[in-house]
């Protein structure tokens, strides 16, 4: 018999709800201390519930739980940020939505993930206070390395050969950049531009704040963009759901409004291409 | 040595099955309905017999709004009283019945059958937002009431569908938000409260 306590506190960020019953919902949340976990909060969806907007997806809550016999149940719930600009705004919630849906795929149950959950909390803030849609690529990049799939960046992923500065392959199932002459080993990939190299490994190395600030012009991102894409689906075995949902939103947005393309700046230099 | 095998007659395994596909039915309780059914009058039985098939049958979807209906159009559509300018979005068919119960509304309804919920793979393609777009085009309707649920999804869904909607003119609003009645101020989230604190009203 393990001597746990019967009641525990954590603090989590609700990711998704299961509606059972008349008025039971199971939430999936990530925490810092607990990683994923699944509980069931017990008649949160009447009225007059104390819990449910303190349940709502997308929410930094401090939670209390009582061991369950199958699954633990929420006796309290209190929101330490409720991200309203990022549910108020409809690319924000999609970027959101997105980030958790990433989250509820790599993260690990039952077990600790600080990092994993700083990046969350950090990411869904910056999302909240207006960071441009290309915060997700820093995300992805930032969440595949944590979770021991870092692309490889800096020299071939296969020979560590040095790569030259020009257009170069990178594969998913190689995991990272591929020389000229690994390229028949490497299976599938697809050719990125040396700017699209250089944002990759801005990604992996810079701040949020930094990346955030980053100017990308539209081409490069979507490069970027499906490079990450292929990654995540070597690693997960199918697309992210939601990523669809965030491309039909960004499709909605009247052109004006979208940040316009600019040269990249202050990109680190390329010391070894 | 001959099989122990506890044998049901086949008919009775198959409503057992039948019943333990509704949701929330597990075994022990499809089993249950299964012998109560066998047990009750020919009459009782024939009635959730016919019951079934009618509600399969007879039931369609209203050409106009989407919501359940016996005729062609529901009983909100044909109603030549109702204002036909406004439109009040819902998502699915029973909060109608919530809306109509408040007898303050005198609109029509559009019944979108689900709401926006990425992670689950349920995009704008998935439910009945195109029907409301179509309906809009003659210029009749001039103002949509967003009355998705006060959820992460029901709030995407009405910022799409006012994304896609108010370009072309028509003015989309939303059902106000704020503390339900006998709601305790000291247990109510974050949100919900600011958004109380600037919708509140002179008394």
């Amino acid at each position: 018999m393990t001597d746990r306590p019967r009641a525990y506190k954590t603090e989590g960020v609700i990711l998704r709800r299961r509606n059972i019953g008349e008025a039971d919902t199971i939430f999936t949340v990530f925490s810092a201390s607990l990683g994923k976990f699944d509980a069931i909060a017990r008649g949160v969806r009447k009225a007059r519930s104390h819990m449910r907007g303190h349940l709502e997806p997308l929410t930094r809550s401090r939670l209390m739980l009582a061991r369950g016999r199958s699954l633990d149940v929420f006796t309290q719930a209190e929101t330490i940020d409720p991200y309203r600009h990022l549910h108020e705004d409809l690319e924000q919630s999609a970027l959101g939505v997105y980030c958790c849906e990433l989250i509820d795929r790599f993260g690990a149950e039952n077990m600790e993930q600080e990092d994993v959950y700083l990046l969350l909390v950090d990411t869904l803030a910056a999302i909240d206070g207006g960071a441009p849609g290309h915060i997700a690529r820093y995300f992805e990049v930032q969440l595949l390395a944590l979770t021991g799939y870092a692309l490889r960046l800096h020299g071939c992923a296969l020979c560590n050969a040095r790569l030259p500065e020009e257009d170069t392959l990178i594969s998913a199932p190689a995991g990272g950049l591929v020389c000229i002459a690994c390229r028949a080993r490497a299976g599938t990939g697809r050719i990125i531009s040396v700017r699209a190299v250089k944002v990759l490994r801005f990604a992996s190395s810079t701040t949020l704040e930094r990346f955030a600030a980053l100017r990308i012009d539209p081409d490069t991102e979507h490069e970027v963009a499906l490079a990450i894409g292929e990654s995540l689906r070597t690693a997960l075995d199918r697309d992210p759901a939601s990523a669809r949902y965030l491309e039909q939103v960004r499709r909605l947005t009247p052109a004006a409004e979208r940040p316009m393309n600019a040269e990249p700046e202050r990109l680190e230099p390329a010391d070894s291409i | 040595m001959a099989e122990r095998e506890a044998r049901t007659p086949e008919p009775i395994t198959r409503l057992i099955e039948a019943f333990n596909r509704l949701p929330g039915i597990g075994p022990k309780s499809a089993q249950r309905l299964a012998y109560y059914v066998l047990r009750a009058p020919a009459a009782e039985a024939e009635g959730l017999a016919a019951a079934l098939r009618d509600v399969k049958t007879r039931i369609q979807f209203c050409q106009t709004c989407l919501n359940i209906t016996e005729g062609e159009r529901c009983s909100y559509c044909s109603d030549p009283r109702r204002d036909q300018t406004v439109v009040c979005v819902v998502e699915e068919p029973l909060d109608i019945l919530a809306i109509e119960r408040t007898a303050s509304f005198r609109g029509l309804y559009h019944v979108l059958h689900g709401v926006l919920n990425p992670m689950d793979g349920i995009g704008p393609d998935e439910i009945r937002i195109r029907e409301l777009v179509e309906r809009l085009k003659d210029g009749t309707v001039t103002e949509i009431i967003m009355a998705t649920n006060q959820s992460l999804e029901g709030e995407a869904t009405a910022m799409y569908i006012q994304r896609l909607v108010g370009p072309a003119g028509v003015r989309v609003t939303r059902l106000a938000r704020g503390l339900p009645s006998g709601a305790d101020l000291e247990y109510t989230d974050d949100l919900t409260l600011a958004r109380a604190l600037e919708g509140r009203q002179e008394i």
